[in-house]
């Protein structure tokens, strides 16, 4: 097993007693150590990260593990062709993390993103690399369903960036790829629906809105939404300011769906859309002060966001009611020049690489730095 | 791997803070747990606490930099294929093999190894890399702005400047290269010669090259068009403010455009776009693709047919006045959100303009037209209408044929369209058109009064005597477009173009006729047919076709001795500023230097001619060369040529304009004096010295660079007529020259023509050929071939009319020019008066001859032209290296002409011969090897090669006239 980070374990603790401590002296009233973030500390460092579905319980194999309680699935980072996809349960009860070797597999190169089956049942997993592969997390092992894979030439591959599972029609999982299309996989049939050449350049992101639509965010600087009934066309919604500046990651707000929202590379804001005015943000949330690595919109809130960035920083935002209509306030004067704040914010003692919003337990929220997870309560 | 039962679970103390509400989906709000609420570095101390937190843990946070060198993020999404390779070394992408979104279609590679769909369209897709590999800029396709029979236009990302710009990228076929490659002569000269400042409201070239056998043209990146602008609102008119503004923008185009001599021959608002990056609001003309030069007006079937002018409609010589017709429509249509002429067909058409305008084209020009027949009944007499024409008496010999009878004699019925004002006379239509809502009475009286304006505006432009219709610079000067009060019908100050002048003849030509092509002829001999036409069956007016055109434009160089020098130079001295300028410009230079001398129509056949005979000599002009490579070999197939006849283009629009009945007495003395000026000529050119260009005054070849428009220049001329009589014979001269030398040399016609089907005429007392009608043919143009890509594709950004803000300053400017012009008409106008010979005078009195002479005249002028402008300094040398004095610049205008004449001379004959030789021989040897070459493909492989020089499409003709240049 690489050990890519040299941090030690305490290195981890150390950290976190300094964000504590730095708690402490800007809001003392916490105790030094944050009572309510749970910490999971690997080998490796991890990128990809997915939360399981609500009742996770019917398939799960750890009998100590709650119903109810959260599952996670953590992709490593590791520059070798070996990687590892970790599952781990977290007892709320005892407030612990419950590591699930025997659903943990090898996998091949670092898994650019983990997403478990949007229902409980089957208890499918789905990761991306090279391919996108299926994995059927069983009772006792985990096995690989399937290998989705179309590249059409041997040897060479078009690697896939993110993909995602349509949970409307949870037959569907569009993935990204830097070949510049998107593919819909019928993942019953494990077959190609469609595969469209969604951007100019490398396709970062996807995210679905409805059954058929799903949007995309491309190394061309657009987002993009395609609409399976009408496959000819796309709408762009948005461009980044400079050409071909990539952006990198989609959201897709899951409970009001006219909002979206992005992130551009070696940028500090996070750029909201509402689909409905094309072109202009409605916001551009700028308080990260380094750059901007991942965002998640609360799940069963309309106007929250969380964002997480390389400033160690995780924050929520609260975008205004009526962001769309401007207001006539100073308030709003106000956020037009220079952006709104968030409404709370977490340090992390290092740079957060990844952020996922549990959908089935809307309070919480997991993070991703150096080696460590954290599991975050909102 | 990891592992996992190794890893430590650290679980964080709680503090059962657990007091917060449970979280409602309506109104969640986060609590206040693992997050803190955030405090705004600029209001608390915060900030320097977490900084100088994160600075103790650098120790920690810097390890973890190194080991993370970017963020996961981008290290698996930009950086992905660098990050998998370092997991595995083998792992291969190849962006080769991603899928392309091809913008092209069909996207299947059938000619040109493969780079070619079955159209002869490069096969694009996005990403696709144009490359001028001269300049090394690179164009990246990004998407598909319209496709026409021309090629394309993509919408590409210029490397070089980070911007958009549109690329057009024309068909792999001779015939759409060569017209191509006349678009980008016509518009760099526009550009850079007439417009250096982007002042006048026309696209701008930015650069062109030939990829994959395509040659590409680069413009500035424009908004939508005026037509989508109105359909945008709803075909409803746009304000007058607008419509004032337009016309005044759009005004300033065309002035520039006649002052260079352009004829743009396909005026419609889908070829007027909007500029969004510009405030305030401009419009930029588009679309040179049917352009041509006057005087060599190839094509009789051109503009749009809602936009067709009745001379282009009835088959008559036409002139740049063409694009006033074409302009009141616009104007017109901008008011009226529909367009003025909607003809369902060309008898619809015809019907439509009788019906609003009233009245019909004048007799003469009915009388001479091709297509009169077709729609007209001839009911009097000529000789009783000649008389009619001093009285005013409007009665006509002609009446339009009604619907049966136009059924009867086409055996089909015309398709008519419905009509969409209630009204049926223009003033009518304008006056009666619906006010917008809710407009004060004191407004409703204002704009009634702007209405008369408009009305009394639109009389002077669709007009149908295109000898009567307003010049650019005369409807500059209305109140519609100055803004002045309206108080009576607008007199324009007189225009040399607005006098009678005699009309080329326009001769038929049969479009089967292998004849073309086997006619050792050059175009332009066709030209000298022109002059020699009374004998001939028939009558060139400026039959050039492209090819020959292109041909002519070398030649023009080449022999044109007089004018072909001057403008050949001119052309080369643009090349070295700007990269390649083509020969064409050079004839350019010619002609605009024609019409600011209005009087001389006849200029540009001589050119011709004279550059025929360049060839013939194979002292080809290196400017010919720049030609070959548009030469197609085109099948004649492909390029026939739209109509048969082919148009003499006289120079000037005026003289074109109303034929004078006289001509054909004229014509007939033109002849024989010409014959016998023939010889004499010869010996002119034997003699540089000779010239009998008298017109062209060092100064005022400057002066016309400069402005375009220099009243001095028609003075001059005139002059040099007046005073010397052996210019004209001279000219004359010219044409007789060319043509013993046409008939000598097969090559010359065959290179010029290689597209063009000359006809070998035989030589009756001339011994002139008409070749002409070949060049016609590769270049034709159907109504919606030459129609650019579809404004609407260029941008998607709309401008809204409240974008629109006029320039007041236009106005001024124009006005001053206008003025200028006046003064110059003035005394082109005197002087023809005084002068039975000045241009004017062979209009009207001894065409024929006149025609010779003003065709010297204007090479002279043209000569001085681009010597002055282009290279003041090097005018100089190159007169030294002629052993020519450059006093003649200065001293007499005249003489200056004679230089160039000199020069040319000299190219031909004796010292530059060799020089000419070296460079023309590489040239011809393209082009005959076109010629041998039927197929297209045969022909292209010739002009590749050119290509590859060209980099600069128009480098390959400069390099040799940048040679021979320096030579000289």
């Amino acid at each position: 097993m690489p050990m890519i980070s040299s941090n030690p374990p305490s290195g981890g603790n150390k950290a976190q007693q300094q964000q504590q401590q730095e708690e402490m002296e800007s809001s003392t009233q916490e105790s030094p150590l944050n009572p309510n973030a749970f910490t999971f500390d690997l080998p490796h460092p991890v990128y990809a990260m997915a939360f399981s579905p609500s009742p996770f319980a019917v398939a799960s194999s750890c009998s100590a593990v709650a119903a109810a309680s959260p599952r996670l699935a953590l992709g490593s980072f590791v520059e070798e062709y070996g990687n590892r996809v970790d599952v781990v349960a977290f007892d709320e009860d005892a407030l612990a993390f419950r590591p699930d070797p025997a659903l943990s597999f090898d996998h091949p190169y670092p898994p650019t993103k983990l997403m478990f089956h949007p229902s409980p049942l089957p208890p499918l997993l789905a990761s991306a690399s090279d391919s996108l592969r299926l994995w059927h997390l069983g009772p006792e092992t985990a096995e690989l369903r399937s290998v989705l894979d179309n590249s059409k030439s041997s040897g060479y591959c078009a690697p896939l960036t993110s993909f995602d599972w349509n949970d409307e029609e949870p037959r569907r999982i569009g993935t990204s790829s830097i070949d510049t299309t998107c593919t819909i996989w019928d993942v019953e049939r494990c077959a190609i629906e469609t595969q469209l050449i969604a951007h100019d350049k490398e396709v970062y992101d996807i995210a679905w809105g409805q059954a058929g639509v799903f949007a995309s965010v491309s190394a061309d600087g657009s987002v993009r939404i395609f609409d399976l009934r009408d496959k000819e066309h796309s709408t762009i919604v948005y461009e980044s300011p400079r050409p071909d500046t990539p952006l990198l990651r989609l959201a897709w707000n899951k409970v009001d769906r006219c909002y979206m929202a992005t992130t551009m590379m070696d940028s500090n804001r996070v750029v909201v859309l509402d689909i409905r005015s094309p072109a202009a943000p409605v916001a551009e949330l700028q308080r990260h002060r380094a750059s901007v690595n991942a965002i998640a919109w609360a799940p069963q809130a309309s106007r929250h966001i969380c964002s997480a960035g390389d400033d160690g920083q995780a924050l929520i935002w609260e975008l205004a009611a009526a962001a769309a209509a401007g207001g006539s306030s100073e308030a709003a004067i106000t956020a037009a020049l220079e952006g709104i704040d968030p409404i709370l914010v977490y340090t992390a003692g290092a740079e957060i690489n990844q952020l996922q919003w549990s959908a089935a337990h809307h309070d919480w929220v997991g993070i991703a730095f150096s080696n460590k997870v954290q599991l975050l309560r909102v | 791997m990891a592992e996992v039962d190794a890893s430590k679970v650290v679980v964080v103390v709680e503090d059962g803070s657990r007091d917060e509400p449970p979280p409602s989906s309506s109104s969640w709000k986060p609590l206040r747990k693992a997050f803190r609420p955030y405090v705004s570095p600029s209001q608390s101390s915060t900030a320097s606490s977490m900084q100088s937190s994160s600075g103790s843990s650098s120790s920690n946070s810097t390890t973890l930099r190194v080991i993370v060198k970017r963020p996961l993020v981008a290290r698996l999404t930009k950086g992905l294929v660098e990050t998998y390779q370092i997991c595995n070394p083998t792992f291969k992408y190849s962006e080769a093999l991603n899928p392309k979104r091809f913008l092209t279609n069909p996207s299947i590679g059938v000619l040109n190894d493969g780079y070619d769909n079955a159209n002869s369209d490069l096969i694009l897709h996005v990403n696709f890399e144009l490359v001028n590999s001269e300049g090394k800029r690179r164009y990246i396709v990004k998407d598909m702005l319209g496709q026409g029979t021309f090629g394309q236009v993509a919408k590409c990302w210029d490397l070089e400047t980070n911007n958009y710009v549109a690329v057009k990228i024309i068909k792999n076929q001779p015939a759409y290269y060569r017209q191509a490659v006349v678009e980008v002569s016509i518009l760099h000269m526009l550009n850079q010669k007439f417009d250096p400042d982007d002042k006048h409201h026309i696209v701008r070239i930015l650069d062109y090259f030939v990829f994959q056998r395509h040659l590409c043209i680069s413009f500035e990146m424009l908004g939508s068009n005026l037509y989508e602008l109105i359909k945008m609102n709803h075909f409803k008119g746009l304000s007058l403010n607008i419509v004032q503004m337009f016309s005044k923008q759009i005004l300033r185009a065309l002035v520039v455009m006649k002052d260079a001599g352009i004829i743009h021959c396909d005026m419609k608002p889908e070829n007027i776009l909007i500029s969004t990056s510009v405030k305030p609001t401009e419009i930029k003309v588009i679309d040179f693709g049917s352009a041509c030069m006057e005087g060599r007006t190839v094509y009789s079937y051109i503009q749009s047919r809602y936009y067709r002018s009745p001379e282009v409609l009835l088959g008559y010589p036409y002139t740049s006045s063409i694009d006033m017709w074409s302009f009141g429509c616009i104007v017109a249509e901008l008011f009226l959100g529909l367009p003025l002429f909607p003809g369902a067909s060309e008898y619809d058409l015809l019907k439509r303009m009788i019906q609003i305008l009233g009245g019909q084209p004048p007799d003469n020009l009915l009388r001479d037209a091709k297509n009169t027949n077709k729609f007209f009944k001839h009911v009097g007499s000529i000789y009783h209408l000649e008389h009619e024409e001093t009285s005013k008496e409007v009665t006509s010999a002609y009446r339009v044929l009604t619907e049966e009878e136009f059924e009867a004699r086409e055996s089909k019925r015309p398709s008519i369209g419905k009509n969409y004002f209630n009204h049926v006379k223009l003033e009518d239509i304008i006056a009666n058109y619906p006010y917008r809502k809710n407009l004060p009475e004191e407004e409703i009286i204002k704009e009634s009064l702007t209405r008369l304006a408009l009305v009394d505006f639109l009389r002077g432009l669709v007009e149908f005597d295109p000898g009567k219709r307003w010049s650019p610079l005369q409807a500059s000067g209305h109140p519609f477009v100055t803004g002045e009060p309206f108080r009576c019908p607008y007199k324009p100050p007189p225009e040399s173009p607005r006098i009678p002048v005699i009309h080329t003849v326009t001769v038929d030509h049969n479009p089967g006729g292998g004849h073309w092509l086997a006619a050792g002829l050059s175009p332009q001999v066709s030209s000298v047919n022109k002059y020699l036409p009374l004998n001939s069956p028939h009558f060139h007016k400026v039959p050039m076709s492209y090819g020959s055109s292109y041909g002519s434009l070398g030649s023009h160089g080449s022999y044109n001795d007089n004018t072909g020098l001057g403008s050949s130079y001119g052309s080369y001295g643009d090349i070295n500023s700007v990269h390649a300028y083509n020969s064409p410009v050079g004839p350019c230079g010619f002609n605009m230097h024609v019409q600011v001398g209005g009087p001389f129509l006849g200029s540009s056949p001589d050119a011709r001619h004279r550059s025929q005979l360049s060839h013939g000599t194979g002292f080809g002009v290196s400017s010919f060369r720049g030609l070959a490579p548009m030469s197609l070999g085109a099948s004649p197939s492909q390029f026939t040529p739209p109509s048969s006849q082919m148009q003499i283009s006289s120079a000037s629009p005026g003289k074109y304009g109303p034929t004078s009945p006289v001509r054909g007495g004229a014509r007939g003395i033109s002849l024989g004096k010409a014959a016998a000026v023939g010889q004499y000529n010869k010996r002119t050119w034997g003699y540089p010295t000779m010239c009998m260009q008298p017109y062209g005054s060092a100064d005022h070849g400057p002066g016309f660079c400069g402005d375009g428009m220099s009243c001095s220049q028609p003075d001059a001329q005139f002059r040099g007529h007046g005073g010397s009589p052996h210019s004209a014979i001279s000219s004359s001269s010219h044409s007789n020259w060319w043509q013993q030398m046409g008939g000598g040399n097969g090559l010359s016609s065959s290179l010029n023509l290689a597209n063009q089907k000359s006809y070998p005429v035989p030589q009756a007392q001339n011994s002139f050929v008409v070749s002409s009608h070949s060049l016609e043919v590769p270049c034709d143009k159907p109504e919606g071939s030459s129609s650019l890509p579809d404004p609407a594709d260029w941008d998607p950004n709309y401008s809204d009319e409240s974008l629109l803000q006029e320039d007041n300053a236009e106005v001024s400017s124009l006005n001053s020019e206008f003025a200028n012009c006046a003064r110059l008409t003035d005394p082109s106008d005197e002087a023809v008066l005084t002068s039975g010979i000045g241009r004017y005078a062979h209009n009207q009195a001894h065409p024929s001859t006149k025609f010779l002479s003003s065709n010297q005249r204007t090479d002279g002028l043209r000569q001085t032209y681009s010597f002055a402008e282009n290279y003041p300094s090097t005018s100089h040398d190159m007169r030294a290296g002629n052993g020519r004095p450059t006093q003649f610049l200065q001293n007499f205008p005249s003489r200056f002409g004679q230089q160039s004449v000199h020069r040319y001379n000299y190219m031909n004959s004796t010292m530059h011969g060799e020089r000419s030789h070296q460079y023309g021989q590489p040239a011809y040897s393209n082009y005959n090897r076109a010629d041998s070459h039927s197929s297209a493909n045969a022909m292209f492989s010739n002009s590749m090669p050119w290509g590859g020089r060209v980099g600069h499409s128009m480098a390959t003709i400069l390099p040799t006239s940048k040679k021979d240049y320096g030579k000289i």
